[in-house]
């Protein structure tokens, strides 16, 4: 259209717009960077949790499958004890809470927690993924 | 031959005329070729046809068990209803892929049909682009990932689908997730199309922004029925968590909310014209970035859908898709100039301006927390996650000012407002506001951050049902009923009123997350027959489990009453049904009471002959308000899409369309706001 016909001069937001505008988006930068250093939990694959030092204060995820026979319900606590793989290494993992349906010895999950170093896992979150599509739910076979 | 044989032939068809369309189309567009155009609208139709015939032919193959077929055999099996058989079509990704180019294809057939109302030179660049993204589907579709493949011998029965899938869910909630994203394909190809003509005009932005509105509220459905299907099928007593899955349905969902708001300020006062079409392109960008996120296993997410090696594909796509719009962009910049300024930050475009920074920061807080591990281990080396706490945290401030804008900003007139006339409108709902904060906490709700939660939601729902009062009020001065006059208030002003009804259901939907968020409460006992367990006032009596055996599965309920005021509220049985084709997983049947605004969510844990369960049950107090906000929200933007006859007329009437000043019903309604 016609470009000439505008004034040249960039036309210029108001110097309040521009105050509000930081403001919002320095209050969405803060919350966002604040808010990932205060929930950063790491991903650890079995060999690193074994060797790290910071894990019994820190929340960590560790990812595997589930091994055969190695699922014990104690139902008077609600508790879960099982080992998990992630096809060498293995890791004991104790858990208190909503066991997902789909959780069974051959399954991937995620679980979430603390590890001492010595027992087993401390796991807050199970998280058994969803095999909500198909094919073989275990990734780490192929 | 086969039918899905028939189904590899029509899409390579479907892909040939796809082709055709896109030169046909361009060339014919470049040097003003009227009849060329036309062949590519009429061979855009034929791609349609020919993906219904893909998509009938899938259809059929699994209605008649061609387990010949890798993807019928891995989808369905014999003991599946019929329904659920038809709806294993999009139920794995091939089948995915092609729902989501069968859209794409219904969806541009349906714009070649009402592209006479379009301005002609936009029609063949628009078509044009949306057959170069049915293109990049159709290749897929035909070479790497084919719903038609074959195998040599044919396994008796199939895997079947998996249990969690079997659910009323399955019907209603992909097709509608899916859609939600190919829809933004549409918003998309006019963006492009306006981009390379150079005209943004203002018939075209509300072209634009009804397809969009079409898209949000198909998107939103889609969301609302994934976190109902969530809630009922999944255990956890939640209705969302944070998934990486989920948060790129919404990531795209929010970027057009953004864009349904501020295409308002550019109809009305010619600014941020460059910032509409950002959002209509990234919502585009976003909805296949969700596409590429979820397929290509780069995130890791509760839902693992087969790591295949599509992903790849789409991040391609997605580069393609990025550096165009941005070419086409920087190519256009000079032409995409504001015709007015930004008067005063107390004004209605202020308020839009607010809500698009909130909406976008929200955006970007799930993205940023959704690739963070991509981030992390990409500068730290070490793949970090940030869970739901992180999205709580960073999102609830920025939806509670968001929430406190939608209050506000329907008050304030365009321009300009002064503070008295603000304090006016304003005053009712503060003070109801404050009423609210103050007798929550006498009332026994003592959580400091849920009563603000309440009273911003009070506050803003006060506005807007004040709001509609006053225009009720004017038009009963004028002699109509009370009734009346709100049913010609909707008739009459659609979007603004509409929009008032997505603002009223997103409250009750807040209202329902703070509900569930901080008064949620949980016990798990194990029982014996006869005994109870109690919980926030309601009692659970057992009695016993009843075990029932199906060819395909085993199922076992517990009989529970529940209990509240000494009155028997109903029997219940919440259970498992174990499928034995999938190593007897389970799938819960969950029990979910309604009392008033109160949910009772029983879960039946684990059992042990037929005297003993465990039982988990959740008290989930306003989450139905969840749901009817999600209803109002759906309604209100159908509302908001419903084509207005009137206006049609006076388009047509007009004399020139482009026009700076439109005589349209909007600019009674400012009137309106400023009395």
């Amino acid at each position: 259209m016609q470009a000439a016909v505008t004034p040249p001069q960039r036309r210029r937001l108001p110097l309040s717009f521009i105050l509000a505008g930081i403001a919002i988006l320095g209050a969405v930068l803060y919350l966002v960077f604040a808010n990932t250093q205060a929930n950063a939990v790491y991903y650890m694959t079995v060999p690193e949790l074994k060797h790290c030092t910071t894990c019994t204060v820190q929340a960590v995820r560790v990812a595997g499958v589930v091994e055969a026979g190695s699922v014990a319900r104690n139902d008077a606590r609600q508790m879960i004890n099982f080992t998990i793989t992630d096809g060498k290494q293995l890791l004991p993992v104790t858990y208190t809470g909503v066991v997902p349906d789909i959780f069974r010895p051959g399954i991937q999950v995620v679980v979430e927690g603390h590890y001492t170093g010595q027992g087993p896992f401390q796991a807050q979150t199970l998280l058994a993924k969803c095999p909500s599509k198909f094919q073989s739910a275990t990734p780490t076979s192929k | 031959m086969y039918f899905s044989d028939l189904g590899t032939i029509a899409l390579i068809l479907a892909a040939g005329f796809a082709l055709y369309t896109i030169f046909a189309a361009a060339w014919g567009a470049q040097r003003n070729m009227p009849l060329l155009v036309k062949s590519a609208l009429r061979s855009t139709l034929a791609v349609t046809f020919f993906l219904l015939l893909a998509s009938a032919a899938l259809v059929v193959s699994f209605l008649i068990h061609d387990f010949g077929v890798r993807y019928v055999a891995e989808q369905s099996s014999l003991s599946m209803l019929w329904y659920y058989t038809a709806a294993a079509f999009y139920g794995g990704q091939e089948g995915s892929l092609l729902y989501w180019s069968l859209m794409l294809s219904v969806f541009a057939a349906i714009f070649v049909f009402t592209s006479r109302r379009a301005p002609a030179v936009m029609v063949p660049y628009s078509v044009a682009t949306l057959m170069g993204i049915e293109l990049f589907f159709l290749f897929m579709l035909t070479t790497v990932s084919s719903p038609f493949t074959r195998v040599p011998i044919a396994p008796l029965d199939g895997n079947g689908l998996n249990p969690l899938l079997l659910d009323p869910g399955m019907l209603v909630h992909p097709p509608m997730l899916l859609m939600g994203y190919m829809s933004f394909s549409l918003p998309f190809a006019f963006a492009i199309a306006a981009l390379i003509t150079g005209h943004l005009n203002n018939d075209w932005l509300r072209a634009i922004r009804r397809w969009t509105l079409a898209s949000w509220t198909i998107q939103t459905t889609g969301l609302i029925l994934g976190a109902w299907w969530a809630y009922h099928v999944l255990g956890w007593g939640g209705y969302w968590s944070w998934d990486p899955v989920e948060n790129a349905a919404l990531l795209p969902w929010l970027t057009a909310t953004a864009f349904l708001h501020s295409t308002m300020v550019q109809e009305r006062r010619g600014m941020l014209k460059v910032w509409n079409l950002v959002l209509v392109i990234a919502s585009f960008a976003l909805s296949i970035f969700g596409t590429f996120e979820v397929r290509s296993g780069v995130i890791s997410s509760v839902h693992s859908f087969a790591y295949s090696d599509i992903g790849g594909y789409f991040l391609a796509f997605l580069v393609i898709v990025i550096v165009f719009s941005s070419g086409l962009f920087l190519f256009r910049l000079p032409k995409l100039r504001p015709e007015q300024e930004f008067d005063s930050v107390v004004s209605r475009e202020g308020v839009f301006l607010l809500n698009n920074l909130l909406l976008v920061g929200i955006a970007f807080a799930t993205l940023w927390g959704t690739i963070f591990p991509l981030i992390s281990a990409a500068f730290r080396g070490q793949a970090v996650t940030v869970g739901p706490p992180f999205y709580n945290q960073v999102i609830s401030p920025l939806l509670a000012v968001l929430i406190l804008a939608m209050g506000i900003g329907p008050l304030l007139a365009w321009r300009r407002t002064s503070t008295r006339a603000l304090w006016k409108n304003l005053c009712v709902p503060a003070i109801g506001a404050a009423l609210c904060a103050l007798i929550l906490p006498l009332v026994g709700v003592t959580d400091v951050l849920a009563n603000i939660g309440f009273a911003i939601c009070a506050f803003t729902a006060g506005a807007i049902l004040y709001e509609l009062w006053r225009g009720v009020r004017v038009r009963h001065k004028h002699g109509e009923n009370y009734l009346f006059a709100l049913y010609m208030l909707f008739a009459r002003y659609r979007q603004r009123y509409g929009g008032y009804l997505v603002h009223l259901g997103m409250v009750a939907l807040v209202v329902g997350i703070i509900g569930s968020h901080f008064f949620q409460q949980q016990q798990d006992s194990v029982l014996k027959s006869g005994q109870e367990m109690s919980i926030a006032g309601y009692r659970f009596v057992y009695f016993g489990n009843i075990d029932m055996n199906q060819s395909d599965s085993e199922t076992v309920i517990s009989q529970v009453q529940i209990w509240h005021d000494g009155q028997l509220l109903r029997y219940i049985y919440p259970g498992r049904t174990m499928y034995h084709n999938f190593g007897n997983q389970p799938a819960s049947l969950i029990s979910i009471t309604t009392s008033g605004l109160t949910d009772l969510y029983v879960y039946l844990d684990d059992w042990s002959g037929n005297t003993q369960a465990t039982i988990r049950v959740f008290v989930n107090p306003l989450v139905p308000l969840v749901w009817y906000g999600g209803a109002l929200m759906l309604l209100g933007g159908v509302i908001c899409w419903w084509p207005q006859r009137r206006r049609v007329v006076s388009t047509a009437t007009r004399p020139s369309p482009g026009a700076a000043e439109p005589p349209r019903p909007a600019s009674i309604e400012d009137k309106e706001a400023i009395v």
